[in-house]
């Protein structure tokens, strides 16, 4: 990371997924919460948590007393309500409260949204984080991942999130929206699967949305098992293993097909002289790239068309953070100025 | 991996130019909830906003600003246009039904300033985004503004149950787009009116065309509002359209292909035909639906547009539907997006999206009425006046 430019300055990258928001800043600190918002639902409630908002797995916990909000479902800001918006706003002062800024510190913050967020809700976002800091910018998620990785040019980011799978082709240039495609079928869309393969598996067990994430979250795979995977679940107050690896391996492969529709469609749609380069840089970013096996199975996938390089980044959960915070610091003096 | 310096710079100087296009309007310790995103109707203003609202029309009917609404004719658009210097002529979305020129005005009234409603432009492009922002801000039921005499509007949401209508490539279907839609249009024409506002259906089940008829008329429907979502063959290409029809005969090969899509499963007979085809010269309803059609799909289109830079506008025309002419009333059935399109696919698999697309409906809709009751205080202000020269 290169150095302040300012020394009160406090450059901050924020990372707004619909399943966790991450944040990472110039002085070292890096945080992450799930993306959920809850407000206490009367005054009993606000009395008992003693808190006007609540955050992340705290919310989740005391969710019975709280209007609770996850407020980018489906990649952006739920319908334009007045609710998820005031939960955005929440959420961003809550993650650049984690960034620890010093009073004295001017803050310059850039922001990656999903992209249909970016289309829809940047205006929204922008102003939630306007009362935190002067100097800001919102970029696309897949679009601060490539930044940080300084995958610019020649280059496919694909960000498997928990609302949206994100496209994002490089060439040099900042994104337009033909070089960009979302899918709904991501993270989310994995859990009703599952949920829904095992409740008609396993009708005497009680599964839960939660629990079967969580599930996912531990044992996700595609292609080949590597072993046996086997969940417990209580059935009539009991719990009782279940072997769930049929159903584990066709929930993580139902959005497949159309992932890889997506990849061979917008590379087909690339300049042609450099279909070859991108299809040997493909990234993988976001929750989705910890499904094992992934890379392997989509370039066995992918064979029969062209063959493509697939690589599952290392960090997922801080890589678009980071990238936004790089894109902060690397961005000139004299362009931040009247950002 | 790294990236050379001058792509670098390159895309700085991007993300810079992208960020600096984002209006910065909202800036301040206001919070995020009081600054609605641009293309999202704003939802309500409050005290401070509606007394600025009403304190800068105060201030224009003070400065005598003479604005007027010019009546053009029985079947043309109204165009409001300042008395000294007239617009341009008004563009038309629609390729079949075109506003007539301004030089056919036949009658002027200093409504404007009077109704409170302050100098609006209406051009084909405009009007959306004036009545988004005049529905919103002036949150004023429109039932009793214009005194409209429509109270029953039934909304149709296309296919249904065993019937999927049109699905797209990510297996998104007809059929329950077009009940989304078709609800929260319901939501929005009851929130700003005293509008009886009916679904054909509430749910996912298969409807006959016969039956969406037969409740239109148990219902006493003053307008018809059937909602359909396109698609077409993959031979085409990612093409992306709006198209509106009320009754009449095709005016090319596709609508004709679309028209007998949508027809099949009437429940019809053909003896019900000899009844229902001897109204098709009822010039009043085709007048009306024509009307109806062409506010609906001009703020439809231009609106939609914004968000999608490549869909293509295919205009308000007729088509042989024969839901549209089994219903006696101003009716029209609106092919609101093409699902077949990926891209649009997607969009349309956002609730946002669809709300949207519900908002700009409602603003056509509200439209249409709003003129209506306009041309009728107009025909009666002439016979008053034709009576005063009598006596």
């Amino acid at each position: 990371m290169s150095p302040s430019k300012k020394d009160n300055m406090l450059y901050v990258g924020i990372d707004l997924g619909t399943s966790r928001s991450v944040v990472s800043a110039s002085n070292g600190s890096r945080n992450w919460v799930e993306s959920y918002v809850g407000w206490p639902k009367d005054f009993v409630a606000k009395k008992m948590l003693g808190k006007r908002v609540l955050f992340g797995g705290e919310a989740l916990e005391h969710r019975l007393s709280l209007d609770l909000s996850r407020p980018l479902q489906n990649g952006v800001i739920k319908e334009g309500t007045e609710r998820d918006e005031a939960a955005v706003h929440e959420l961003i002062g809550h993650l650049i409260g984690m960034a620890g800024a010093q009073p004295e510190e001017e803050m310059c913050v850039a922001v990656g949204v999903p992209a249909e967020a970016l289309k829809v809700n940047k205006i929204a976002i922008r102003n939630a984080v306007s009362e935190h800091a002067r100097k800001l910018m919102v970029v696309s998620e897949p679009f601060s991942v490539a930044y940080g990785l300084g995958a610019l040019d020649n280059a496919m980011i694909i960000d498997i999130g928990a609302g949206t799978v994100d496209f994002c082709i490089m060439h040099g240039t900042v994104p337009l929206d033909e070089d960009q495609r979302s899918l709904l079928v991501a993270g989310d869309y994995i859990d009703e699967q599952l949920f829904r393969l095992l409740s008609e598996k396993h009708p005497e067990a009680d599964f839960s949305l939660n629990m079967v994430r969580r599930f996912k979250e531990k044992h996700a795979f595609v292609g080949e098992p590597k072993r046996r995977i086997k969940i417990e679940a209580p059935v009539d107050g009991k719990f009782t293993q279940f072997d769930v690896t049929e159903e584990m391996r066709k929930a993580c492969e139902s959005p497949m097909p159309a992932i890889v529709e997506t990849v061979i469609d917008l590379i087909a749609g690339f300049d042609p002289e450099f279909q070859e380069q991108v299809r040997k840089n493909i990234i993988v970013a976001g929750g989705g790239s910890q499904i094992s096996g992934l890379d392997t199975y989509l370039a066995a996938v992918t064979k029969e068309f062209e063959p493509c390089n697939f690589t599952c980044i290392n960090d997922p959960l801080y890589a678009g953070a980071d990238g936004a915070l790089q894109l902060a610091t690397d961005m000139p003096e004299e362009f931040l100025e009247k950002l | 991996m790294k990236a050379d310096s001058t792509t670098k710079r390159v895309v700085l100087r991007g993300v810079y130019e992208d960020n600096l296009g984002i209006p910065r309007s909202c800036r301040g310790k206001g919070r995020a909830r009081s600054c609605p995103a641009a293309d999202d109707r704003p939802k309500r203003f409050g005290k401070v906003g509606k007394i600025g609202i009403i304190g800068l029309f105060a201030v224009v009917a003070l400065l005598g600003f003479n604005f007027r609404i010019v009546y053009l004719d029985s079947v043309g658009p109204v165009a409001m246009q300042m008395s000294e210097q007239p617009p341009p002529p008004t563009p038309v979305a629609s390729p079949v039904v075109q506003a007539r020129p301004a030089d056919g005005a036949t009658e002027a009234m200093d409504l404007l300033v009077g109704s409170g409603f302050g100098p609006i432009i209406e051009t084909a492009a405009e009007t959306g985004r004036e009545y988004d922002a005049m529905l919103s801000h002036l949150g004023t039921p429109m039932a009793d503004l214009f005194d409209l005499k429509v109270q029953t509007i039934v909304i149709d949401p296309g296919h249904g149950g065993s019937d999927p209508g049109a699905t797209g490539h990510q297996g998104l279907q007809e059929k329950d787009v077009a009940l989304d839609i078709a609800r929260r249009l319901r939501d929005k024409l009851a929130a700003v009116g005293t509008y009886r506002v009916l679904l054909t259906r509430e749910d996912d089940r298969k409807v006959y065309l016969k039956e969406r008829v037969a409740f239109a008329k148990e219902n006493h429907a003053d307008l018809f509002i059937s909602i359909h979502i396109n698609s077409v063959p993959a031979e085409a290409g990612p093409v992306n359209y709006v198209e509106t029809f009320y009754f009449g005969p095709h005016t090319d090969q596709r609508s004709l292909d679309l028209a007998e899509k949508e027809n099949r499963d009437s429940d019809y007979v053909m003896g019900d035909f000899r009844e229902i085809i001897a109204r098709i010269g009822d010039t009043l309803k085709t007048e009306e639906s024509a009307q109806l059609a062409a506010s609906i799909h001009s703020r439809l289109y231009s609106n939609l547009k914004r968000r999608s830079g490549d869909l293509m506008d295919a205009g308000a025309k007729t088509g042989p539907f024969v839901v549209l002419l089994g219903v006696e009333v101003p009716s029209v059935l609106i092919e609101v997006s093409c699902i077949s399109n990926k891209a649009e696919e997607t969009r349309l698999s956002t609730p946002h999206y669809r709300d949207s697309i519900a908002g700009f409906l409602e603003t056509g809709i509200v439209a249409y009425l709003k003129r209506r009751t306009i041309r009728t205080k107009i025909d009666g202000d002439n016979r008053e006046n034709v009576a005063q020269q009598e006596r």
